[in-house]
């Protein structure tokens, strides 16, 4: 027991050293287009779950993480506890994340869904004259980052790390923060199951 | 020789069958998904899965259609009951016995929703035509 508290603390040091010579991780936004390359994401309008109609176009000047999924998609679970952080952390700094759910049964699918999981943004039940749109949308999820004048500033098909979408959200919002780390595989996790 | 090419999920031709009214075929259909993707199983765990489902229609009555066993797979963190690879699935189809004599087309289609570890792809059904002559 002493020897593993030992190794705790040694790790839990180098872990210092580190955060002190870099001291946040650094967020990914290298996947977006220079803006002169952004091409303006196709405007469309959808039905929500209350049955409002809702543009694209409604959402100029924020940025909107647009993503196409659906409830029997495994990778697109993975990313919707994401998007509900990335909701709640920056609804207030200007953005938004629009689903659209490509599930053939309707509503009667996606709403118990989003009752569910607790789905904090805006769902919409989408149809192929959209994915169109947006080259054709085959798999899912596929999502797009819209900058704030409408233009596509990143595209992803599949399952990409969360701390990608982060960076660029946080670029194209011009918020120089980063990304936290949760979970318990952090040293003080290792330093606090040392001690039990 | 394939019956049906999709992206990812394929469908080995039936042979032609023979058979007399008021017998049952015994057909086994050859499903093989390309590497690195799954077709979820007949019996998904999670209901807001898209199950593998074989329906048939034509001069026939369908008495049984049997899935192997399903692997189990944990795909980011998800554990999942999938197909994978080559695999056979087995339908028991009667021919009434006042099924006139001649050829006929039994029609099946296969309904699948595939995905690998990054991504689904939408369900897609594939038609299989089974040649039959009923003598």
């Amino acid at each position: 027991m002493k020897t593993l508290k030992s190794m705790a603390l040694i790790t839990l040091a180098a872990w210092g050293l580190l955060a002190a010579c870099s001291p946040s991780i650094p967020v990914d936004a290298a996947s977006l287009r220079v803006s002169q390359d952004r091409k303006p994401a196709p405007d469309f309008s959808l039905k929500d779950a209350s049955g409002a109609s809702v543009k694209l176009s409604d959402y100029r000047g924020k940025v909107v993480l647009l993503n196409f999924w659906a409830t029997w998609c495994g990778p697109c679970k993975v990313e919707i506890p994401w998007f509900i952080e990335f909701q709640q952390q920056y609804k207030d700094h200007g953005f938004v994340v629009l689903g659209v759910a490509m599930d053939e049964e309707g509503w009667d699918a996606v709403k118990p869904y989003m009752t569910d999981r607790k789905l904090n943004y805006r769902v919409l039940l989408g149809n192929d004259s959209v994915t169109q749109l947006y080259g054709g949308v085959d798999s899912l999820p596929t999502t797009f980052v819209i900058d704030k004048e409408g233009r596509i500033a990143s595209a992803h098909v599949g399952l990409v790390a969360k701390n990608e979408y982060l960076g660029e959200i946080q670029s194209l919002l011009g918020i120089k923060t980063t990304s936290r780390i949760t979970g318990n595989s952090s040293p003080l996790a290792v330093l606090a199951g040392a001690g039990q | 020789m394939q019956a049906q090419v999709n992206k990812v999920v394929f469908v080995a031709a039936p042979e032609p069958v023979v058979a007399k009214a008021g017998a049952t075929i015994d057909e086994v259909l050859k499903i093989t998904v390309r590497e690195g993707y799954h077709v979820n199983s007949d019996k998904p765990k999670d209901e807001f899965i898209i199950p593998l489902k074989l329906t048939w229609t034509g001069p026939v009555s369908v008495k049984q259609v049997t899935f192997p066993k399903a692997e189990e797979i944990d795909v980011n963190g998800q554990k999942l009951t999938v197909f994978t690879g080559s695999f056979p699935i087995r339908t028991q189809l009667s021919i009434p016995a006042n099924t006139p004599k001649g050829k006929a087309t039994v029609t099946g289609k296969l309904r699948y929703q595939a995905c690998n570890s990054e991504m689904c792809l939408r369900p897609m059904t594939l038609d299989i035509e089974l040649p039959v002559t009923i003598e």
